[in-house]
């Protein structure tokens, strides 16, 4: 007699709205074109700011253009950049998929930095070229996560937001680096800016045969795809993505979260370390003040365009690494300070963040 | 020395008292603005500009506050009418002002301004211990003893501060009694820039008197941290905000006194000390975060 | 059809004007109707009762009365005059007052700060002022509230008395109450019925939303029932009618009683849920559940009452083990237990994930293929739960986020009921339900009864417990009361428990 009764439920099933139709296709070409309207939006008010400044916008852009693109080796150059802000990135896409927002990447490959310094400072006179890499790489990720770890134990211990705390972190991880090659790393050799001591030859990272790539380029691409296959393809990104979505009902499914959360944000932090790393051994094998600087906030901006997605993630850094390698021949060219580039970076993700976020819905 | 280290606190304490209190007025409307250090980079460029141009600083706090409210505007768009996601919409917002500023502020760096100049209260200045501390400073840092308890009770005492606190605590209460939540927000995220443009400005010209690249160095991120242990209240915020002056002008003090310690080391030491600060009291004081505010803190994605 | 509207309200020319007539309202959104050719009409000094299962179209037609939405398609007037209120101002401002189900207080700011917030006066709050107004006010309706307390702080039948008296103090000619009663004690009912009474004594118009035929008989003058967005019944003197033909009019189909003979609860062995002293703070920080002394038994359905907030979540989430006792102890055995959340939207929907992925959120391991998770295999097994529950759930591929409250519960419910567990923990399982699913939900419960696991029942609704459950505990602030056995238990009695007195 009840089961009659029941059969005739579907009736509140009308009160949902309809299905999504397939709209894959679609979705795709909307985005691209969104795209190419933040470009397009940020190029014509930075173009504004240039001439603002006294300068003249087309120069300025033919200027990158001829410096950036037709320049033998700067190809080359920009793939070196974007390999750091490729690492950084991952590290603000993972805890991303837990919900977490990691400010930290700049304090984070910093400290991975000096970590790696400082396994070569202590290790070059007494251990194989070989093993202190490999030392260099695991001291670099260790570090990168303990600094997110501080972040991610404030989080869960005292429930103190991790945006705010890994933003903090970034100035002491820098004070601490600047204090470092200030005090007890300067090396006395240095002239003009300190710096630490050069790493070694021998520990530099190997570069592709007649290129001036290094292989760190490569273990950026390979982290891309392996952190790609943990978030789509295991049980641990499925996870994640839960614990990002709705923590208390991770929790009521008796999913670890407090261990989900840690692992996020410490392998992120660890990616950062590695991006460090590479930024050490592969491209500046010194630790100077400006080592590393913005790398973090541009790698930010790179998983944000990339909506945490870390293989669009790859062409995101990419595009930032030509932005940031023109503001070097900006300078040179126009005239204008190297950093004026961030304007356009800003810009870009501002136009991005401001049509592509999900809609009020009006209800 | 005692009494130097704690002048120096109320100097160095006002800029991140203003930004601490327009990040309260901001986050009590529900929204967070890590923009806040952006703001205050464009209101120490904007203050330090116009000063130069006009040689009035009074002009220059003005030009100060504008710059900051305008950055304030663009997270408001972006956050209030196009739901981006807080903490990127605001650390975008830093990113762009350190480029502006270090783009429009190159022809400024060492360029000579007419600075505010400390003003002795009269009288006051002349108590022992308290006078110097107090009343011996730039007109900004006596502005800032009154806009606490101002703040203080236009939040609290006024149907304007309802608007506010109600925005960040129940907005959909805001639009039953037939307010704008959007409105509401606008102005509490853009007088909480404007308040930040101050600060930034009273670097600029009144603490450093001079112009150059990333001078904020980190003080809007400590305000941000700052309004979470200061519970959202403004008065607390006065006494957050000397703390952290102390903090700073130790450095300062210690160097002119000759004792050799690493500058650098100090440097750090605001931000370890704001470290400190959230992880001792940071779980008593997130239970007074107003309710919208949490659900930014806690479901900080957006895809 | 408008034109025929007016005609009809014209034709009341030289009657005492109603205060609201609603002519041939209709108001759709997408494929579904949710509102149509509705009309409704409160007169002066009058209790309107307006009854309607969930998903029957009364909170969009109250919306539209409210200025929410705006209706497709016919007319409005306020004491015959044609009014069109495009938001909740305009209808304020035309004398109509709402009180919502989930009440729009802010609990942060206190009593007079809300009052403050609906009356448009000065830009400084004068709140001393404002507090004696309010003493006043709630002195002459019997409304106590104490003005100073912060609303956090008040228990849920101040809370609504609060949000009354701001009505009534912003003017209001017609209160529209929105389903007053669920989360009421008997006694507080009939203190709300007191207020309601006096209320049309002084020729104001109330509209009293509810789906229980109790009180539409207790007050209500006149009665309309709305079913699939129609009107049924429109403005009927419910004197006329008995409950079965009410029953009909609403449902659209005679429901039979649940089967009252069942097994009876089998010697008592250990029990599957034992809470000796347990106490446990609440999400503020607040001690929510203190020194809770409970068993539940093999075989046997204890029911949770109480009025809400009186630690009933904590309670559910200390027996599962999602919240830490400070002190005293909990023992679930180590059978599993499954759960129907407190809040399911808050509690277990992930935004974005479709029904299909929320399935294997249901505490059990996980079918894994390789790394990751054999997805075909879960497919599969949520047909066989499907099948055995019969709440007949939206399909898999469908985000779950997108669905609306009823179709959520339903996948919830066919997840957590379709196991097989030695405890089951269950709050406000029917919520957002039409009969018949809630039924089918009731009658779920009293197999897994049968099976031999102990069940604990969450509900607001005091005749659905005692319609199912072996035992009631009754809860207020915190504590367990009293323990009533379902037979020969008496409204009245459990009611004096909840608000904590003695039975």
């Amino acid at each position: 007699m009840s089961q009659e009764v029941t059969k005739e439920a579907p009736a509140s099933a009308a009160a949902a709205p309809p299905a999504e139709p397939p709209r894959r296709v679609r979705v795709r070409g909307a985005a691209l074109l969104r795209w190419v309207g933040a470009l397009i939006a940020g190029l014509v008010v930075f173009g504004a700011f240039v001439l603002a400044n006294g300068a003249d916008p087309f120069a300025v852009y033919a200027d990158i253009w001829t410096s950036t693109l037709t320049q033998p080796g700067q190809f080359q150059q920009i793939v070196l950049r974007a390999a750091p802000i490729a690492l950084a990135g991952l590290a603000v896409v993972v805890p991303a998929r837990a919900g977490l927002v990691n400010v930290g990447g700049e304090g984070q490959l910093i400290i991975g930095g000096v970590a790696a310094a400082g396994v070569a400072l202590w290790l070059t006179p007494v251990a194989s070229p070989w093993l202190i890499m490999l030392l260099m790489i695991l001291a670099a990720m260790a570090a990168g996560a303990a600094w997110a770890g501080i972040a991610a134990a404030m989080r869960l211990v005292v429930k103190v937001n991790e945006a705010v705390t890994t933003l903090l972190l970034n100035y002491v991880a820098l004070y601490s680096m600047l204090f470092l090659i200030l005090g007890p790393w300067k090396d006395p050799a240095a002239l003009g800016q300190s710096t630490s001591v050069e790493l070694n030859d021998a520990m530099k990272l190997p570069v592709f045969a007649g290129t001036a790539i290094h292989v760190g380029v490569a273990l950026a691409v390979v982290a891309a795809g392996a952190v790609w296959f943990a978030l789509t393809r295991t049980t641990w990104g499925f996870r994640l993505s839960v614990v990002g979505g709705n923590a208390e009902a991770a929790r009521r499914a008796g999913l670890p979260v407090v261990t989900l959360l840690l692992t996020a944000l410490l392998l992120g932090g660890a990616l950062a370390g590695l991006a460090g790393f590479i930024q050490f051994a592969g491209m500046e094998y010194k630790l100077r003040p400006t080592f590393g600087l913005t790398i973090g906030y541009v790698a930010f901006l790179a998983s944000w365009l990339s909506r945490h997605k870390p293989l669009p993630l790859l062409l995101a850094s990419l595009v930032l690494a030509a932005i940031a390698v023109s503001g070097n021949s900006l300078q040179i060219g126009s005239g204008l300070p190297a950093a004026s580039v961030n304007i356009l970076m800003g810009l870009v993700l501002l136009a991005v963040l401001g049509w592509t976020g999900p809609r009020k819905v009006r209800s | 020395m005692i009494i130097d280290i704690l002048a120096g606190a109320v100097r160095g304490g006002t800029s991140i008292m203003y930004a601490g209190l327009g990040e309260t007025i901001s986050e009590r409307g529900g929204v967070i603005n890590l923009g806040t250090e952006g703001a205050m980079l464009l209101g120490a460029l904007g203050g330090y500009a116009v000063t130069a141009e006009t040689g009035n600083p009074w002009l220059g706090v003005l030009g100060g506050a504008l710059a900051g409210a305008l950055l304030s505007l663009v997270h408001a768009v972006l956050v209030v009418s196009r739901r981006a996601n807080q903490f990127a919409s605001g650390l975008t917002l830093y990113f762009l002002a350190l480029g502006v500023t270090s783009l429009f502020g190159v022809s400024y760096v060492s360029r000579q301004i007419n600075a505010f100049t400390p003003v002795p209260v009269p009288g006051l200045s002349e108590i022992p211990g308290l006078g110097p501390i107090l009343f011996d400073h730039d007109p900004l840092v006596y502005v800032a003893y009154v806009a606490a308890p101002v703040i203080w009770w236009v939040l609290f005492r006024t149907r304007v501060g309802l608007l506010v606190r109600t925005a960040g605590e129940r907005s959909e209460a805001l639009e039953v009694n037939g307010y704008s939540v959007r409105a509401v927000r606008y102005c509490a995220t853009v007088a909480g820039g404007a308040l930040a443009g101050i600060g930034g400005a009273h670097i600029s010209i009144a603490y450093a008197n001079s112009w150059f690249e990333n001078m904020i160095a980190g003080r809007g991120f400590i305000a941000v941290a700052l309004v979470i242990f200061a519970m959202w209240n403004p008065v607390r915020i006065m006494a957050g905000a000397y703390l952290f002056g102390a903090a700073l002008s130790l450095a300062s003090v210690l160097q002119t006194s000759g004792i050799a310690v690493n500058q650098f080391a100090l440097n750090a030491v605001p931000f370890v000390l704001t470290l400190v600060v959230l992880a001792i009291l940071g779980r008593r004081t997130m239970l007074a975060a107003p309710d919208e505010l949490l659900k930014v803190f806690d479901n900080s994605r957006t895809t | 059809m408008s034109t025929d509207a007016v005609a009809r309200a014209r034709g009341r020319v030289g009657k005492p004007a109603a205060l609201l007539e609603v002519r041939s309202l209709s108001k759709r959104f997408g494929e579904v109707q949710a509102n149509w050719d509705v009309d409704l009409t409160v007169l002066p000094g009058t209790v309107h009762g307006l009854i309607g299962e969930n998903g029957a179209g009364k909170s969009t037609l109250l919306k539209m009365i409210y200025g929410v939405y705006t209706p497709d398609e016919g007319r409005m007037f306020v004491d015959g005059a044609p009014v069109a209120p495009g938001s909740p101002a305009d209808a304020r401002a035309l004398g109509i007052g709402m009180v919502f189900q989930d009440l729009r207080l802010v609990p942060a700011l206190t009593v007079a700060e809300n009052i403050a917030l609906a009356l448009p006066e000065g830009p400084r709050l004068r709140l001393t002022q404002l507090a004696a107004r309010i003493t006043e006010a709630s002195e002459a309706y019997g409304l106590a509230v104490d003005p100073s307390a912060q609303v956090r702080h008040l228990s849920i039948g101040e809370r609504q008395r609060a949000e009354i008296l701001k009505v009534l103090m912003t003017g209001a000619r017609l209160v529209i109450l929105d389903e007053p009663t669920s989360v009421l004690a008997p006694q507080e009912v009939e203190a709300l019925f007191g207020v309601v009474a006096q209320l049309r004594d002084r020729g104001l118009g109330v509209v009293l939303v509810t789906h229980k035929l109790g009180e539409v008989r207790a007050i209500a003058d006149q009665v309309t029932v709305l079913r699939g967005g129609q009107v049924i019944l429109n403005a009927e003197d419910p004197g006329n009618f008995s409950d079965a033909e009410l029953v009909e009019a609403m449902v659209g189909r005679r429901v039979p009683p649940l089967a009252v003979e069942r097994a009876a609860v089998p010697p008592r062995d250990h029990p599957v849920l034992t809470l000796a002293g347990a106490t446990a703070l609440g999400d503020r920080g607040h001690v929510a559940l203190k020194g809770v002394d409970l068993a539940v038994y093999p075989g046997e359905l204890v029911g949770v009452a109480g009025v809400a907030g009186s630690g009933q979540k904590e309670l559910c989430e200390v027996a599962l083990g999602l919240r830490p006792v400070t002190s005293g102890s909990v023992d679930a055995g180590d059978g599993a237990a499954v759960a129907v959340p407190e809040d399911p939207v808050a509690d277990s929907v992930v935004p974005g994930l479709t029904v299909l992925e929320h399935m294997v959120l249901d505490g059990r391991a996980v079918p894994r293929r390789g790394l990751g998770v054999d997805w075909p295999a879960v497919g599969a097994r949520t047909a066989v739960l499907d099948e055995r529950v019969g709440l007949h759930m939206a399909p898999t591929r469908r985000t779950l986020s997108s669905l609306s409250g009823g179709n959520i519960q339903r996948v919830l419910l066919t997840r957590e009921l379709g196991q097989d567990a030695a405890l089951v923990v269950a709050a406000y399982p029917s919520r957002g339900l039409d009969v018949a699913n809630t039924r089918r939900t009731q009658e779920l419960l009293l197999e897994h009864r049968a099976r031999g696991a102990g069940v604990l029942m969450v509900s607001e609704d005091l005749d659905e417990l005692i319609a199912v459950a072996d035992r009631i505990a009754v809860m207020h602030d915190g504590h367990v009361v009293g323990v009533v056995d379902t037979a020969g238990a008496d409204r009245m009695s459990i009611g004096r428990l909840m608000l904590g007195g003695v039975a």
